[in-house]
């Protein structure tokens, strides 16, 4: 295949206006631009590691444990709002993000729970060393950062938690019980003894009602009727398996609800893949994708500056020129006069050897 | 007069009352977005042609001037030491290359429907490409445009978060009976710019961050900027078909602007003049420009990131 051709990027306009710009920019801007290196600062790097360590684990129902951290040197760890996570670097090097649960207002600890999922149930092995965990452990915490924001609805919440998703709505309640806001609550789950955290809810809501629909007594959760309990013009916020997300997703606009809210999940996984090679024609470096993994992020291996953004094919960052192969598009980004002759990395795949531009 | 700059995202101080509120520090992600413009009107605020006009201008200086954001952005990310704003950076860029996508669809659509921007937009292109791009420098000379154009973004993205926090609080625009799309794509835009608006300061203050750069930048950006944003009403108002006679169309004018703002149809010289003195005081923080959970609220709402995400979900 020959090179596509190349789309031309028009010349500077022949206006006064356009000569002017380039002048400026020219003579004058880029020059200025390069005096300012003299008593720029260096650029220097900024850490921002949580140097932990475990300070207690609790059972919480069948294949949950919740761990609880202190910073080593005993001083307050940083601020965080319902629904924020932390990324746990685990002693292996992985890295799994797990929401905060504990109580917002008190910085001295931060708790996160996990559930077992054992490695043929599709785990990951985080999970596992996660559990295994002892009091006095010490690893790094990044974050916190927050892609759950828990925000103000003064006609109140409708919180709908699945299992282990409960656990960024924790603290959520726990905001809006001290607050007095309207709310109501469905927690489902297998059993009740797979629900963790029964006794604390308990504590915390008090008398409100919550309903509590585990799947051996009520059968599974009938999404309807979960929506009609909102107060009116209530904020929805959901977390846990991706069926039960899906399934309110597809009620919704429903009338009682204003917004919905859901806990984004990580890039969807590689389906149907077959493994190829990817050749940079600058460096010469080839790299194998495996079957699993994404074109973006074999490339990242050889060239870590690579540009990417939502690894999910649609805001174009990724995109490459592309210089031979066949490609089998699976993106939302390029438009079809750009499929020939370009790819997008995090989610495209080839056949044999593909040759991208840089 | 320089503020110091590390670290460069400070933890901000905040009541405990204010929690449920306004949430301190959200992980920056792109939205998938699918618009409808089959219908809409070129003067999409009815018979409001300069305001309809004024605000359309964005959509011809937007996509060529985000994707550049993204190509700058995507050149300094190396430089970035510091993993909390490399993932901003990285979140940012997204939104920016989806926003562009989104906006190009009404340039498109404007075209195919008697409305030739094309003539406009390759001079913005131009611009874009090759007068504020690499300039086939090296070296030193090569970071510092680099550093540059990463405190222009700065300047600028200070200006998008004004007109976000605009949109998002324009209730003469739904009473103007404005096309809804154009309302939902302005609004989901202006959410997002919110919602990332410390972005392209902190990674300015990052990498250099002092106050004679940052006022250089914006006083030459922004005088840009306003030049082609007359110029690109000017070219709006003469080239739509909606007056069939060339002679008889519209011209704007600044007491257009001004009748315009004060009746909340538009962002014009009096909120843009206050924002310019906002972004040259030496405390500015980005933060105080909009609320980050009204944008969130927006974008939980947004008739077209919900519908893309059906869209996502059916295929």
């Amino acid at each position: 295949m020959s090179r596509a051709a190349r789309y031309a990027v028009p010349d500077i306009p022949d206006s006064k206006l356009y000569r002017s710009f380039e002048t400026i920019v020219g003579g004058y801007w880029t020059k200025a631009a390069y005096r300012s290196w003299r008593r720029r600062k260096p650029l220097g790097r900024i850490d921002r590691d949580l140097r932990v360590r475990v300070s207690r684990v609790d059972e919480e129902g069948v294949d949950v444990r919740a761990i609880w951290f202190e910073s080593e040197d005993g001083v307050d760890l940083p601020p965080w709002d319902p629904g924020a996570h932390v990324d746990v670097v685990l002693p292996s090097g992985r890295l799994r993000q797990y929401s905060l649960n504990s109580d917002p207002d008190d910085l001295s600890r931060y708790r996160i729970s996990v559930r077992r999922i054992e490695p043929a149930a599709g785990g990951g092995g985080g999970s596992f060393e996660a559990h295994h965990l002892g009091v006095g452990d010490r690893l790094v915490l990044k974050g916190p950062r927050n892609a759950f924001p828990f925000v103000d609805s003064p006609a109140g919440y409708l919180f709908v938690a699945g299992g282990i998703g409960i656990t960024p709505i924790l603290p959520m309640l726990r905001d809006v019980v001290r607050r007095g806001v309207p709310y109501e609550f469905v927690y489902t789950g297998r059993s009740r003894d797979t629900m963790p955290f029964l006794d604390e809810l308990a504590e915390i809501v008090g008398d409100h009602e919550i309903h509590l629909w585990p799947d051996d007594e009520r059968g599974l959760p009938d999404v309807e009727k979960i929506i009609s309990l909102a107060p009116e013009g209530a904020a929805l916020y959901c977390c846990g398996p991706m069926p039960m997300i899906d399934a309110i997703r597809a009620q919704i606009p429903a009338p009682r609800i204003d917004t919905l809210h859901y806990e984004r999940f990580s890039p969807p996984p590689v389906l149907g893949g077959s493994p190829f090679r990817v050749r940079l024609e600058e460096s010469g470096l080839e790299v194998e994708v495996g079957s699993t993994e994404s074109a973006l992020t074999a490339v990242r291996r050889v060239r870590p500056a690579q540009a990417y953004s939502c690894q999910q094919g649609f805001c174009g960052t990724c995109r490459v020129p592309v210089l031979a192969g066949e490609v089998e598009h699976r993106d939302h980004a390029l438009a079809d006069y750009e499929r020939e002759g370009h790819m997008i990395l995090c989610v495209s795949r080839a056949k044999g050897t593909v040759v991208i531009d840089g | 007069m320089i503020k110091p700059s590390i670290p460069s995202i400070p933890i901000r101080p905040r009541a405990k009352s204010s929690r449920g509120h306004e949430p301190a520090k959200v992980a920056l992600h792109p939205r998938n977005v699918k618009f409808d413009w089959s219908r809409l009107p070129l003067v999409w605020i009815p018979g409001e042609v300069f305001a309809s006009h004024y605000v359309s201008v964005l959509h011809l200086l937007l996509p060529e001037g985000e994707r550049w954001f993204v190509k700058v952005f995507s050149e300094i990310l190396p430089l970035i030491e510091d993993d909390q704003l490399r993932e901003d950076v990285i979140g940012f860029i997204g939104q920016e290359g989806v926003h562009a996508a989104a906006h190009q669809e009404v340039q498109d659509y404007f075209t195919s429907n008697g409305l030739d921007v094309r003539p406009f937009t390759a001079e913005i292109e131009a611009l874009f490409r090759k007068i504020l791009g690499d300039r086939d420098l090296t070296g030193r000379a090569k970071e510092e445009w680099l550093i540059e154009r990463a405190a222009i973004i700065a300047g600028l993205e200070h200006l998008t978060a004004v007109l976000g926090n605009w949109v998002l609080n324009s209730p003469e625009l739904d009473a103007a009976g404005a096309d809804e799309t154009m309302l939902d794509l302005l609004r989901w835009h202006g959410a997002e710019e919110v919602e990332h608006r410390n972005v392209a300061y902190d990674v300015f203050q990052h990498v250099d961050g002092r106050y004679l750069r940052r006022v250089r930048t914006y006083l030459l950006g922004g005088s840009a900027l306003l030049v082609l944003w007359w110029r690109g009403v000017g070219y709006l108002m003469a080239n739509d078909p909606t007056e069939p006679d060339p002679e008889q169309r519209p011209r704007p004018g600044f007491l257009k602007l001004l009748d315009a703002e004060r009746r909340g149809l538009v962002p014009g010289a009096v909120r843009i003049g206050w924002a310019t003195w906002k972004y040259f005081l030496p405390g500015y923080d980005p933060a105080k420009e909009g609320s980050t959970a009204q944008a969130v609220s927006y974008l939980a709402k947004s008739p077209a990131a919900l519908r893309a995400d059906a869209l996502a979900e059916a295929q």
